[in-house]
């Protein structure tokens, strides 16, 4: 009784201090003073038009044909940041990875988060029942196994294509969201428009789509920008480890070339993936900051 | 007695868990997992060859009986010998365990220590330019892949195009000075990226305590800033920072050092690893994921005690 009392209350104050605009508007107008946020942003839809005009054909076309003869080449004209052992352009294979990167930060993200919020939110809606049970010793079991280990072995239960990178990644990294989506879901469900939805006889599964899921997209936008992060990061460790991008070109691929290369003087590879790399995630890394900022409703309501 | 039962509880809910782990890493491993019929057997093999092998390597029997020997070797720590070296996997871990915790023990406590000092400064300044500053560097750490670290560190410290200090790789310890000679770019490459991601999460525990009334009231009184920080925000927030520094052990001790140690060609539990992964040698990879798991669920189970111990509000339900 006195944990509903509190909901109660809890919802009688806010009517009361929450101004007549949306959470969404109030948001926004929060994240447009974010310099650091607007600028991240800026420079992520940067990265997606490079990889938007990749995918088109407009630029990066010849990253896999070997145009210098002589392998290792200098900067120059020709080739902006020099040609590799192969004797193909670093510059454009930079560039191409791009795409690699959004791909794998898309799908893994997207799959992994869609599986997380509904897995989540039938675990939180159903807590303390056999179910969430269930569902948690699966993401416990996950959890326990070491993650490096589990890409290999997924990778040779798959006999080694190239989907086993992106389904052992999508296998681990849902746990994470669905643990936040519970929690967020037991808050909300013990709410009263939920109660007043469960009193007029809504169906479990229409509730939680309709009235619990909506709640959850603040949430959601801010787990896809740390989901994609991580993505990105795993790709490059896992293609050093040679369980990653197979037949492709990727900044992990760069690097783990760039390994051998370095100790040797040869740092035009390296340092063009790193530096690509490093712009991605840090604008992605303040983005996602910025945006927890301006979700938080507690911060923007006081304001 | 009611601790007791509380502990005896909590091991019982381990099992599943481990149950789970080792059905899974069973599926993908042993029973989906490559088989081993072909690299046994010469050229032109007869069926009957065939048929022999698969009976040899237990391939014929029902699933469950395949699973149950595969749970038996786990827990009877009889993981076999390596495919690639065939050496007693045991003997194997026996060698490259205590190699891998001292790899680990420097960049441990410095990425913690910092971490915690670091996360201190930023919270007490908050919202001034230390803590932005602190931040900053923080979120840069985290951005920059482990992989960019280490080949960079690599270059700098250890190549004769750089500073050339230190040697390129291996593991020749002998002296306290070899000790240091080697470990020392090791720990700065993981410690780099740890204590990024430690500070903004030790910060964000201590933040809130900073705000509390009780701080409040001892800034009014005029306690010093420091033993107010130490002794009181502190010591509130054992609980979240000892369990995120325990629950990384398994991580280091196993796994974590897979890029480390075969970059600068250690002989520890992370380079034997990287081997295995890039031959697909099985009894290994299979000892370390049981003995990791093994290692992360005990972990699990005491962490769950010790707060039972440091916080007795903490329920025994």
């Amino acid at each position: 009784m006195g944990k509903q009392g509190d909901t109660r209350n809890t919802a009688q104050t806010l009517s009361r201090t929450t101004p007549i605009e949306s959470l969404w508007s109030l948001s926004l107008k929060k994240f447009c003073t974010d310099k650091i946020g607007i600028a991240s942003l800026f420079v992520v839809l940067v990265y997606s038009l490079i990889a938007l005009g990749v995918s088109l054909g407009l630029w990066a076309n010849e990253w896999d044909e070997l145009l210098n003869e002589q392998g290792y080449g200098p900067i120059s004209w020709d080739y902006w940041l020099g040609t590799n052992f192969n004797g193909q352009d670093i510059f454009q294979r930079a560039v191409y990875s791009t795409l690699t990167a959004f791909k794998v930060g898309l799908v893994v993200s997207l799959c992994s988060l869609w599986l997380g919020v509904c897995l989540g939110s039938v675990a939180g809606f159903y807590s303390n029942t056999w179910l969430d049970e269930l569902i948690i010793w699966l993401y416990g079991c996950l959890d326990s196994i070491p993650f490096y280990l589990f890409v290999a072995a997924v990778s040779f239960a798959l006999k080694e294509s190239d989907i086993a990178m992106y389904v052992s990644m999508i296998g681990v990294l849902w746990t994470s969201s669905c643990k936040v989506v519970r929690g967020q879901v037991i808050k909300l469900k013990s709410l009263e428009f939920v109660e007043a939805a469960r009193a007029i006889g809504v169906k479990d599964h229409k509730i939680i789509v309709r009235h619990i899921m909506p709640n959850l997209a603040p949430l959601i936008l801010i787990e896809f920008s740390l989901s994609f992060v991580t993505a990105i990061k795993t790709e490059a460790i896992l293609s050093f480890l040679g369980l990653g991008v197979r037949d492709g070109i990727s900044w992990g691929v760069m690097l783990s070339e760039a390994s051998a290369e370095v100790v040797a003087g040869r740092y035009h590879n390296f340092i063009a993936a790193s530096v690509f790399m490093f712009g991605l995630v840090m604008a992605f890394n303040q983005l996602s900051d910025a945006l927890q900022d301006a979700l938080d409703p507690k911060k923007v309501v006081q304001r | 007695m009611h601790f007791l039962r509380y502990t005896v509880r909590k091991i019982l809910y381990g099992i599943p868990l481990i149950l789970g782990v080792t059905f899974i890493s069973f599926l993908l491993m042993v029973y989906f997992g490559p088989e081993q019929t072909y690299t046994l057997l010469g050229k032109n093999p007869t069926p009957e060859d065939l048929e022999n092998i698969r009976r040899q390597l237990g391939y014929d029997l029902p699933f469950i009986t395949r699973y149950a020997q595969y749970l038996q070797e786990i827990f009877t720590f009889d993981f076999g010998y390596s495919a690639s070296s065939n050496e007693r996997v045991l003997d194997i871990l026996a060698r490259t365990v205590p190699v891998s915790i001292m790899v680990s023990i420097p960049g441990f406590l410095l990425g913690n220590g910092v971490g915690i000092c670091l996360a201190l400064c930023a919270a007490h300044f908050r919202g001034l330019w230390p803590d932005k500053l602190i931040m900053f560097f923080s979120v840069f750490g985290m951005s920059v892949s482990l992989l960019i670290v280490i080949i960079g560190f690599q270059m700098i410290f250890c190549s004769s195009y750089g500073l050339n200090w230190f040697p390129v790789q291996g593991w020749d310890v002998d002296s306290f000075f070899d000790y240091l000679k080697y470990v020392t770019v090791p720990t700065m490459a993981t410690s780099f990226v740890a204590i990024g991601y430690n500070t903004r999460f030790f910060r964000s525990v201590l933040v809130e305590e900073i705000d509390s009334d009780h701080v409040r009231t001892m800034k009014a009184f005029g306690i010093h800033p420091l033993i107010i920080i130490i002794v009181h925000v502190l010591q509130n927030n054992l609980i979240p920072i000892l369990t995120r520094m325990i629950f990384t052990i398994p991580y280091i001790l196993i796994g974590g050092s897979i890029l480390i140690e075969s970059f600068f060609a250690i002989p520890g539990v992370g380079g034997v690893t990287y081997d295995a992964i890039s031959s697909g040698d099985l009894p290994i990879m299979k000892a370390v994921i049981s003995i990791y798991t093994l290692l992360y669920v005990g972990v699990l189970i005491a962490t769950d005690l010790v707060y039972r111990l440091v916080d007795p509000r903490v329920e025994l339900g």
